[in-house]
């Protein structure tokens, strides 16, 4: 059994747990007349409360099918499915962590991670005690009062995962969201958000071109292929956690990784 | 010298240099009083003007007066420039079927110098308030719209995909996001459109309403009193500038993206 035929067995057994099902997805960009083909014929599924990582060369359609997921892109042909539901506008169910800082500048951090809750027709009190919980969380405590331009990078992306979380969404969607960090910072916003998501057993599709990033964070890994525009490998990383870095185990990982890359 | 001291010490050097090499020319006799009254002369008019008694002097005591009108006529003319120019600006930047839809007619009108409108102001508005409110306002219009539209053009599409995924709707987007975060440009437009609003009000003055710092510039040319027209010259300066800093205070108070991202 290949990989790529291992993907649809599980795609298919795991069919009534899945969360996200990705169906026959193609898209292509057209740029100054050229029509290049990103994605093609794709399928793929997420379970509830799996963390699935996507890896590939920087090009290969990555952030153009989270784009899709996320409801900003409409694809030329197939589908997403959220929970049974045909993705085919933005919601508050998908959220994403952008690699790039997408925080509202003319807001403090408090209301930056308030923004999601502002419709909600909740009681003053109960929306000050929510937005001071999730500040604790990311350990930004001190910072409410702050405006993004002060923060550094890490303490950004911290912000940008509050505001998403805060609304609960059924599955979250990261596009190298520590992808400008430096290696300190990334590795410590690996753990925090290890340590926050497994404990609510939130999904997550991430998007990372860092082997050593998927392997430490992820359940599961597909290797996006450009040539091909869709899944070609797909690796169930078996490690316990917490994981080590410097484990024989966890360096056969990366180095397949590696070697998926390279071909 | 503290850093402050220093700073105001610069500002004050142009203006200071300005107001010497005024001395120089007027009171060496290098220039005649006629063309250019003395500092001194030009004080005192201007005190005479300001603080008078009505009756005291031909311009005495008329200042308070003046200023109410002028402002109420640069008040209205600006606030229907913001009022038409930012929607407008903002719908164009965002929707580009309204931007397609009046570009050409914005664009040719603005092609337009403002001065051409006043004879068919004079023909549709008759000499008064209504004339120079609609030069005023005319003239406001295209800065404030044209700064609306670009900052409207140049919201990262990421705070309103950011906006969306965040469970906020089109219409909310716009208070809540299109606004704060075209309030930079907005602004911009605003002070341009400030400061345009008092030169077509002495364009709009100078075609005969009774009051008015305008029309105290042109009826003191009239009368050859260079010193007057001076006075007025400075006074619109000054209320110009103060009238600048008092709409960038009331932006800041009113708008916390004003107050943050300035």
């Amino acid at each position: 059994m290949t990989s790529s035929e291992r993907a649809v067995a599980t795609t298919e057994n795991g069919m009534s747990r899945a969360i996200l099902e990705i169906s026959g997805l193609h898209h292509r960009f057209v740029h100054n007349g050229d029509s290049r083909l990103v994605l093609h014929d794709l399928s793929l599924a997420v379970r509830r409360g799996e963390l699935v990582c996507l890896i590939g060369r920087s090009g290969c359609g990555k952030s153009t099918l989270l784009k899709i997921v996320a409801g900003f892109l409409t694809p030329a042909a197939g589908e997403c499915r959220l929970d049974g539901h045909l993705i085919s506008r933005p919601g508050p169910d998908r959220c994403v962590v952008f690699q790039e800082d997408a925080l509202f500048p003319w807001l403090t951090v408090r209301e930056n991670i308030g923004f999601g809750l502002t419709g909600r027709q909740w009681p003053r009190v109960k929306l000050d005690r929510e937005v001071e919980r999730f500040l604790d969380l990311v350990g930004l405590g001190e910072y409410g009062e702050h405006l993004p331009r002060t923060l550094s990078g890490g303490m950004k992306q911290r912000v940008a995962l509050a505001r998403v979380l805060i609304r609960e969404p059924q599955i979250l969607l990261m596009d190298e969201p520590f992808g400008a960090l430096d290696a300190q910072a990334r590795e410590e916003m690996q753990e925090l958000l290890l340590r926050l998501v497994r404990q609510r057993q939130q999904t997550i599709l991430f998007v990372t071109h860092d082997v050593q990033e998927a392997v430490v964070i992820a359940d599961r890994v597909l290797l996006l292929d450009p040539g091909s525009g869709a899944i070609r490998e797909e690796m169930q990383v078996g490690l316990d956690r917490p994981r080590d870095r410097n484990d024989v185990r966890f360096h056969a990982c990366c180095a397949r990784l590696h070697q998926w890359l390279r071909v | 010298m503290g850093g402050r001291a220093k700073n105001l010490a610069v500002s004050l050097l142009l203006p200071l240099a300005t107001l010497l090499l005024w001395f120089v020319l007027s009171a060496g006799g290098l220039v005649p009083g006629y063309l250019l009254p003395s500092p001194g002369k030009v004080l005192v008019a201007g005190q005479q003007y300001i603080f008078g008694a009505t009756g005291e002097g031909p311009y005495a005591g008329r200042f308070a007066g003046d200023l109410a009108a002028s402002l109420a006529r640069v008040l209205l003319g600006f606030s229907l420039a913001a009022v038409l120019g930012i929607p407008l600006g903002l719908c164009a930047g965002r929707l580009a079927l309204v931007n397609r839809l009046v570009a050409h007619a914005v664009g040719g009108l603005r092609a337009v110098p403002g001065i051409c409108w006043l004879p068919l102001a004079m023909i549709w508005f008759g000499i008064g308030v209504r004339t120079t409110v609609f030069l005023v306002a005319m003239a406001a219009f295209f800065p404030i719209y044209q700064n609306a539209l670009t900052g409207a053009q140049l919201v990262a599409p990421i705070w309103f995909q950011a906006g969306a995924m965040l469970g906020i709707s089109r219409l909310k987007g716009i208070f809540a996001i299109l606004l704060p975060a075209a309030m930079p440009n907005i602004i911009t437009g605003l002070r341009l459109g400030m400061g345009i609003s008092w030169a077509y009000l002495v364009l709009g003055e100078l075609t005969g309403v009774p009051d008015g710092l305008g029309a105290v510039i042109m009826d003191a040319r009239m009368l050859g009193q260079t010193d007057i027209i001076l006075v007025g010259i400075i006074l619109i300066a000054i209320i110009g500038r103060i009238c600048d800093r008092l709409l960038v205070g009331a932006l800041r108070l009113c708008f916390k993206s004003a107050r943050r991202q300035l």
